[in-house]
């Protein structure tokens, strides 16, 4: 089919999909079915190329981190929408973004891509650099085991056209590099220092694989960690030392910002203009979902991501005081919640209410690390009401710790109508 | 009468991928709700080793983990040997059953010697399986989890299945775990024994029975023995929806 004649009938689809409050990858699929080369024929045509950032966790957050900082330097940037890191995902941010004639207006693309399908992503759109966050543990239920994910991040860094960049204080990460530099493949990386590490009790919380005996990656940092705390991150970069505000507390979010800001040195081949980094990095909206405050029925509802271990952990690492009102929501998005009895609770004392069909898994957690708990209420609208109802009562925000399919049908139900990438 | 029982953790950091280490602390909960007092004690090498301990347990890891598990624990097969004489019971999860069976075979057809605790073989050219799975146990009791595993075992002497799995995924066999004396094996992932606490008493039962003294459940295991029941519940309704 013709190109026009592809967007004309993808755009329709798109505006029928949001009359109806749809999924937001069914437009791209179409476009996909219609046009195979869909992505190459657009973002593999920008100037400045294309990056695609992946890893285990943060790909939302540095994917926006980039783009906002690309556009404090003046760039007109594609990217997807957090989540939607699947190849129809990514078709569907086409559709949106692009002119009916299939023309996108855009100096580069930032792309988040999904660890499984990064290869078929790549073999519809060549990478000019390519951003790894880290490698967890993480879905394991859908990967089976880390080393699985390491092979993936690592086929996908060596299709870097340009180079990679790496956050080198996961050591799975730092031999990947290596790795791929031997392969020919261009590499940078970020680090942490000592102190910044230490800020969360259990570190980077990197997949256990590799971390014995990690291959060090040669030169200097791009960007480096000093310090976190709180919202705010101290990143040295470029000779001089930079201020970022966080979208939340915790070391991952700074991890995130420390990586966006090496991204962007390596894209801008050091043009960054100091002022405008500053300005980018104070102004940061939240990430959809991630560290997001919600309000329903004049309570405020605090969304905290349990997407897998290392993001509860991290999470949880974050807080300094225990929260006086905690939900609980998880369903079949987590399949298996094995990983729980891996987590260290840390400040969390009590949770009010447990919602979703792992609700009487997480309350049998609980129940053998003696953390007393409330009301178990299945139903997500019901649970919703009553946690609003509470807060009403007690005069406190709500701490909600959910997962990904939870977050979506919560703020969904608590009114936000629209869906990621929407904004 | 209050009894002190020691639990020994081998290789929690690496076989304790995905809550598979978890086993350790849901006995000892399990116990001290008995009113009886637990130590739980990681063993990375027989330096650590205590001389006598009540309870073994071993977790499951991923599988760039195998080879170096499985020299650590050449270091350890004394200890094991000691711990086995003197009557300590043994709960062993995915890889780390496999690494204390007799044999096994890795993906790539080589034969690795076991420390020779369970009356079992693996093989790992089997592919993974990665699922809830539902059925009843060698006393008819209704049992479920999730498996993600990568090997399949073959039992040997007189063990047993530990339960039978209804409707088990094509390919797969439908007998699950193992259960011999002082022997408790399964695939199941890490909170088994949470979410099938009959098998924690059960353990607990034969521990204390061997000091000579009766399990006294009381109402922490009257909860989660509901909440395993209502959490299997979903587990069932979910695969039965899915035939």
């Amino acid at each position: 089919m013709g190109k026009v004649a592809a967007f004309v009938i993808a755009k329709c689809v798109r505006f029928l999909t949001r009359l109806r409050g749809g999924g937001s990858a069914f437009p791209g699929l179409v476009l996909l079915r219609m046009r195979p080369q869909v992505l190459a024929e657009t973002l593999g045509m920008l100037p400045r190329g294309t990056v695609f950032v992946s890893g285990s966790n943060g790909k939302s957050t540095t994917t926006t981190m980039i783009t906002q900082l690309l556009r404090a330097h003046g760039l007109r940037v594609f990217s997807n929408p957090a989540g939607g890191n699947l190849p129809q995902g990514l078709a569907s941010a086409v559709v949106a973004q692009a002119r009916i004639s299939g023309s996108v207006r855009a100096d580069v693309a930032v792309l988040e891509v999904d660890e499984a399908y990064a290869g078929m992503i790549a073999d519809a759109l060549t990478p000019d650099w390519v951003v790894l966050t880290n490698l967890q543990v993480d879905q394991l239920n859908r990967f089976g085991e880390p080393e699985n994910v390491y092979r993936m991040l690592r086929d996908l860094a060596a299709r870097a056209t340009t180079g990679v960049v790496v956050n080198a204080a996961d050591p799975n990460l730092a031999t990947l590099g290596a790795e791929v530099v031997a392969a020919g493949v261009a590499v940078h990386f970020i680090d942490l220092s000592p102190e910044a590490i230490a800020s969360a009790a259990h570190g980077v919380v990197a997949a256990p694989l590799l971390a014995e005996s990690p291959d060090a990656l040669a030169g200097e940092p791009v960007a480096t960690l000093v310090a976190t705390a709180g919202h705010s991150a101290t990143i040295r970069h470029a000779g001089e030392t930079l201020e970022a505000n966080l979208p939340a507390p915790g070391l991952h979010y700074a991890v995130d910002a420390t990586l966006a800001l090496g991204a962007l040195g390596v894209l801008l081949e050091g043009a960054v203009d100091t002022a405008s980094v500053q300005k980018a990095m104070t102004e940061g909206a939240p990430v959809y979902g991630r560290g997001e405050t919600i309000s329903y029925r004049g309570a405020e509802i605090a969304l905290t991501m349990m997407k897998n271990l290392p993001s509860l952990q991290a999470n949880l690492d974050a807080m300094t005081q225990a929260p006086p009102l905690v939900w609980v929501a998880v369903d079949e998005g987590t399949p298996d919640p094995s990983w729980l009895y891996d987590v260290d609770l840390g400040v969390l004392d009590h949770v009010d209410v447990l919602t979703g069909t792992k609700a009487w898994q997480w309350a049998l957690f609980l129940d053998y690390r003696g953390i007393p708990y409330g009301q178990v209420v299945e139903d997500t609208a019901d649970a919703l009401r009553l946690v609003a109802g509470m807060s009403q009562e007690r005069g406190v925000e709500v701490s909600a710790i959910v997962n990904y399919e939870q977050m979506m049908l919560i703020r969904r139900l608590a009114g936000y109508k629209e869906l990621e990438g929407q904004r | 009468m209050t009894q002190w029982f020691t639990i020994a953790r081998i290789l929690p950091q690496r076989l304790g991928l995905n809550g598979s280490a978890a086993s350790a602390e849901i006995l000892a909960v399990t116990l001290r709700q008995m009113g009886h007092e637990v130590s739980l004690v990681d063993v990375h090498g027989p330096g650590d080793a205590p001389n006598t301990v009540d309870i073994v347990t071993i977790g499951s890891g991923s599988t760039s983990q195998l080879a170096p598990a499985a020299t650590d624990l050449i270091s350890l097969v004394r200890v094991f040997q000691h711990w086995k004489q003197t009557g300590a019971h043994w709960v062993a999860m995915g890889m780390g059953w496999d690494l204390l069976g007799e044999s096994l075979v890795t993906a790539d057809g080589t034969t690795v010697p076991g420390a020779g605790v369970f009356p079992s073989r693996a093989d790992y050219r089997s592919g993974r399986f990665s699922g809830e799975v539902w059925g009843h146990d060698d006393q008819g009791r209704e049992s479920a989890g999730y498996i993600n595993h990568a090997s399949r075992s073959e039992l040997l002497a007189d063990a047993t299945p530990l339960m039978t799995v209804e409707e088990p995924s094509e390919g797969w066999s439908a007998e699950e775990g193992l259960r011999g004396e002082r022997l408790f094996a399964t695939h199941l992932g890490g909170p088994a024994l949470a979410l099938n606490p009959h098998w924690a008493e059960d353990i607990a039962r034969d521990v204390l029975a061997s000091r000579g003294v009766s399990a006294e459940p009381g109402e922490f295991h009257a909860r989660v023995t509901d909440a395993a029941a209502r959490a299997r519940a979903l587990i069932i309704k979910r695969l039965s929806s899915r035939r």
